[in-house]
């Protein structure tokens, strides 16, 4: 009878449609969970690092191909905003990269990546290959959770020799130089400072060298300690008020924040003359390595510490920026995804061939015992003078948005946004902080 | 597009399928509309400067671009932002995007189907009921509700698989897919249902072999219309994906816009590729998708 | 074609139907079932969950913990969740005071005969085939101060910082969502125009009325359920306003542009207050049904009940 055929036809239609849906399924497979056994995953960032990690990982999996990695790359804005939600679903990658602090803290409550103290002690050539303190950074309540995978990252302030030449300027040493410098540039035509305002975190860079050297790191350290009223200190008043005296001289490029630092475009405006100085982490040395490389390499590109304040607390050798990015291994992985990780981060990360691309990358490699190979290098002024930086600083400070709770961070962030538009005030912008303490 | 979707239709009156729609001929008018004439060149400029923007760009090298003048085709116009885009995995997320769109467009359009011939043929508490809980997803934007449903792909172990992706807008598109469907099923006459039953024809039967062909049009304007906000659509996968591998287009615009930094030309080819199947689609299926995207809306 | 006569029919039959055989008594309910259990899983489900979880306290990672009001304390008493509502408003009013007379325009415009307009109306409906993601990142770079548009054309009032300028940004935002969505209002509006009968127009002509008077005298009353419809879509659609902003501007500068449901995401899913974003969820549904209902009463309840009762 017809009536059975259409039904029939209604059947096939419907498996049909149900095949198209296991295929989808079937074409990806969960991420953290599946894959062949033993294959571990492993996301990284987009830019400077990124071949150095793709080759280490090659390396890798040539040597080992019954233990291999997978290993994806993301926006540094897309990864902080997806690795979380993914770890959330019990899916992320065994290899979790990050910045400790905070959101290392809110994993670890949560149960969502592993212990590593018993690795460390049963292989203590792991632990004495890094720098101490920048290990210290991957403990939480005595025991590590994050192991260091790259390089160290102190902010370091940035200018065009080319651009200071031609008016005849010299590197900022306190802020009233670098007060004096802003209408010398405008002048000249010149944005005195580049900022890649639309990503926000640039600007806390300021704010973090600013209170620093006003207050010394013990003001951060209380806020971190969730202190009640801690973002009220006067040095932080301080610091935010010089931040909007310097928006109010014309300091920032025009435009600032809707130019965004993942793009590197606020690099390019260093290197392009358009702005003569620029407050940036240690790894845009990359990326003008690689997108601009007659500039680096004709010695156009100067580098200072951040300047010192007239009776400021802080120790002008201190620095702030992230001591280096780290693996966390994923509680959610299988045992063999594990025991890959594992064996990866002992043997594959920072052996010779790994430390050597990192230095030619133009990195510092967060490793003891590398001085010949840094003075070897042809970027060896820069790489010396951020690992003298790094380890001569009485004090390095993680990157508040990555030290404080995310929740925190993002308020911070806005906030921090609200204050380089003037659309609050330094006091508006503490009791809304404030508000978010314990959060 | 999305925003679209779960829009309540002022419940309009059953439209017709764009065939029959006469066009009204706003005869003898000899007297030219300068104004309008002008208002419409203006429009036109104003859609067309951001598209010949985003062409003429994405043919730029990268040099060229921080050196030539932005509003000027390139002096030597290059293929390799589109070579560069092609290499980066763009087949798999149009492929993604593809097998994310077909399947949750048919499944959506026989559910519908179905339950727009039950409304509109049977009757009973239940069916008044389901019309009105239909009714009530069309006023909620129903997007405020990812939360839950994040949390719910994820306890099912189907987060970062197409299948997150399906589930959820096969079930976000029923509710204006039943109505516009029922609109065109009330219009097909009682009395060819009626003689169909005194032949003995099951309502399963009624319903494939006399009113889906009667409603075809309407069928496949409605598949197009969900096909666009699905294939568009920014959110899902934005929070149900994670990896490369369950990557649909419009999320890979916004990483490729990461990944390529500075590349802003290599970034607009990304816009231009992803644009282009639908523009294909556009040029020689214009009434079809057209009339697909006002159907249920203009009376 | 009107749906009472649609209804009307109906109803004789159903009168008629008791008296038949069992089969007539229309199709089973269980046609509709798949359709209502997908519906029902993945949005009534989620609707009561997103009410419950704004009772509970999430980030994401852990465990879900009840947590009485505090979430929509937090909610409550936050600034930003007013200043959110507040921007909401603003790009749902200048974008319906946008777009509204500019669809309307040029839908009419559009469905008159002449060959050169259906040319036109060709290239106007392309917006409608990018994503939004495709639209922002069009934006974003044509609006660059260095190397977009003003710089482009030489023209240095078009070089403004237009995404970084909390005083501008907000009329970008809503230039760029009319850029995306006019087309789909002006094939709405001309669905509706080209439904107005020839013959009333030709009565206006031999009556001697111009061509304005002819818009305001019968375009203009013709197209009154057209102009709900459309509006209604455009009132409601701006609280999913999205995809577009994220990607545009992801709020900024400061809160400039901050819309609801992006403030929803961001509490969500980057500060990770899954509580707080689902009390913010709630207020969305509850805003996006108050709109909804009161622009169908607007539009006259006769339209409304003829429709249910067909149903």
């Amino acid at each position: 009878m017809n009536n059975l055929k259409l039904r029939t036809a209604g059947m096939a239609v419907s498996a049909a449609v149900l095949s198209i849906s296991l295929a989808a399924c079937g074409s990806s497979g969960p991420a953290g969970t599946g894959a062949s056994a033993g294959s571990a995953t492993m996301w990284g960032l987009t830019g400077g690092d990124q071949p150095v990690f793709q080759a280490s990982v090659d390396s890798w999996n040539k040597s080992h191909p019954d233990s291999s990695i997978k290993l994806d790359f993301f926006a540094n804005d897309a990864y902080k905003t997806k690795v979380r939600t993914a770890v959330g679903a019990g899916q992320g990658p065994t290899l979790v990269y990050g910045w400790g602090g905070g959101v290392l803290k809110s994993y670890v409550d949560a149960g969502q990546v592993d212990d590593l103290t018993g690795f460390l002690k049963e292989n203590p050539d792991v632990q004495s290959r890094y720098l101490p303190s920048i290990l210290e950074s991957g403990v939480i309540d005595g025991k590590t959770y994050a192991l260091p995978n790259n390089k160290v990252q102190p902010v370091v302030l940035y200018y065009n020799k080319e651009v200071f030449d031609k008016i005849g300027a010299e590197a900022p040493k306190t802020w009233d130089d670098l007060m004096a410098l802003v209408p010398k540039f405008k002048a000249a035509g010149v944005a005195p400072f580049s900022l890649g305002g639309q990503s926000k975190w640039p600007d806390l860079m300021w704010l973090e060298y600013l209170v620093d050297r006003i207050g010394g790191p013990e003001v951060f350290a209380k806020i971190a300690a969730n202190k009640p009223d801690a973002w009220s200190d006067p040095a932080v008043i301080e610091a935010l008020t010089k931040i909007q005296e310097l928006v109010d001289a014309g300091g920032f490029i025009n435009g600032f924040s809707s130019i965004a630092a993942d793009s590197n475009a606020d690099q390019a405006l260093l290197y392009t003359g358009k702005a003569a100085m620029i407050l940036q982490g240690s790894w845009i040395y990359q990326g003008m390595k690689k997108d601009a490389a007659d500039f680096v390499k004709s010695g156009k590109l100067g580098y200072t510490p951040f300047p010192t304040i007239d009776g400021g607390k802080g120790n002008p050798a201190n620095v702030v920026g992230n001591p280096s990015n780290f693996w966390s291994v994923s509680s959610k992985a299988t045992e063999e995804q594990k025991k890959t990780a594992l064996s990866y981060v002992k043997d594959g990360m920072f052996n010779d061939d790994n430390v050597k691309a990192l230095i030619d990358s133009g990195a510092v490699p967060v490793v003891t015992g590398i001085e010949d190979k840094l003075a070897a290098s042809p970027d060896k002024d820069f790489l010396t003078y951020v690992y003298g930086m790094a380890k001569d600083a009485p004090d390095f400070t993680l990157s508040w948005d990555q030290a404080l709770s995310p929740a925190q961070g993002d308020a911070m962030l806005a906030n921090l946004d609200q204050i380089f538009l003037k659309k609050i005030t330094p006091e508006q912008f503490a009791s809304a902080m404030n508000a978010t303490i314990g959060k | 597009m999305a925003s679209t979707t779960q829009l309540p239709t002022s419940p309009a009156a059953p439209p017709k399928p764009a065939a029959t729609r006469r066009r009204t001929p706003q005869t003898g008018r000899s007297r030219p509309n300068i104004l309008g004439g002008l208002g419409g060149w203006a429009w036109l400029a104003v859609i067309i400067v951001p598209v010949y923007y985003v062409v003429i760009t994405s043919l730029k090298n990268q040099a060229g671009f921080f050196t030539s003048n932005p509003m000027l085709p390139p002096s030597e116009p290059t293929l390799d932002n589109y070579k560069l885009v092609l290499e980066n995995d763009f087949a798999k997320y149009f492929a993604n995007s593809l097998i994310v769109t077909l399947g949750s467009v048919i499944p959506a359009l026989l559910v519908s189907f179905m339950a727009a011939y039950a409304i509109v043929r049977g009757r009973g508490k239940f069916l008044g009921l389901t019309n009105n809980i239909f009714l009530l997803g069309l006023a909620i934007p129903l997007h405020a509700t990812i939360i839950p449903i994040y949390w719910m792909i994820t306890k099912a172990h189907m987060y970062d698989t197409l299948l997150a992706l399906i589930l959820p807008s096969i079930a976000f598109a029923i509710p204006i897919s039943v109505l516009i469907l029922s609109n065109f099923l009330r219009d097909v006459p009682n009395e060819l249902f009626e003689s169909m039953r005194l032949d003995g024809c099951s309502d399963w039967a009624m319903l494939w072999r006399l009113a889906l062909p009667m409603t075809k049009p309407a069928v496949i304007t409605v598949g197009i219309y969900n096909a666009l906000n699905v294939w568009n659509g920014f959110l899902f996968p934005l929070i149900l994906t994670q990896s490369p591998d369950t990557r649909v287009l419009p999320l890979s615009l916004w990483t490729f816009q990461g990944e390529f930094s500075v590349n802003i030309p290599a970034v607009l080819a990304s816009v231009v590729l992803a644009t282009l199947p639908l523009l294909v689609v556009y040029v020689v299926a214009r009434r079809q998708l057209l009339s697909g995207l006002t159907a249920g809306f203009s009376k | 074609m009107s749906t009472t006569t649609a209804a009307t029919r109906e109803q004789t039959s159903r009168r008629e139907q008791p008296s038949r055989r069992t089969l007539e008594k229309g199709p089973s309910g269980w046609l509709a079932v798949p359709a209502l259990a997908f519906f029902t899983l993945f949005a009534i489900l989620p609707l009561l969950g997103v009410l419950f979880l704004s009772f509970t306290r999430w980030d994401g990672l852990g465990e879900i913990k009840l947590d009485g009001l505090s979430s929509w304390q937090t909610v409550l008493t936050d600034p930003v969740t007013g200043n959110a509502l507040l921007v909401t408003a603003k790009i749902m009013f200048f974008s319906f005071v946008v777009q509204a007379p500019i669809s309307l325009l040029l839908g009419v415009f559009t469905a008159a005969s002449q060959k050169y307009r259906a040319a036109l109306a060709v290239l106007y409906f392309v917006p409608l085939l990018l994503s939004s993601a495709a639209v922002a990142i069009a934006f974003k770079a044509l609006l660059d101060p260095n190397f977009g548009l003003g710089p482009g054309l030489g023209l240095p009032f078009l070089a403004q910082d237009w995404l970084g300028n909390s005083d501008l940004v907000l009329f970008v935002v809503v230039f760029v969502i009319a850029w995306q969505f006019v087309p789909f209002h002006t094939l709405i509006y001309q669905g509706g125009v080209r439904q107005i009968p020839t013959s009333l127009y030709e009565a206006a002509q031999i009556d001697g009325a111009g061509r304005v008077q002819q818009f305001f005298n019968i375009t203009l009353p013709q197209l009154k359920y057209t102009i709900i419809t459309s509006s209604t879509l455009m009132v409601v659609g701006s609280l999913a306003y999205f995809d577009l902003v994220f990607v545009l501007t992801a709020g900024g500068p400061g809160y400039s542009t901050r819309l609801l449901p992006l403030h929803m995401y961001l509490t969500g899913f980057k500060a990770n207050d899954m509580g707080a974003a689902s009390a913010l969820g709630v207020i969305l549904v509850v805003i996006g049904l108050a709109l909804a209902l009161f622009l169908q009463r607007l539009g006259g309840k006769n339209r409304n009940a003829s429709q249910l009762e067909g149903a």
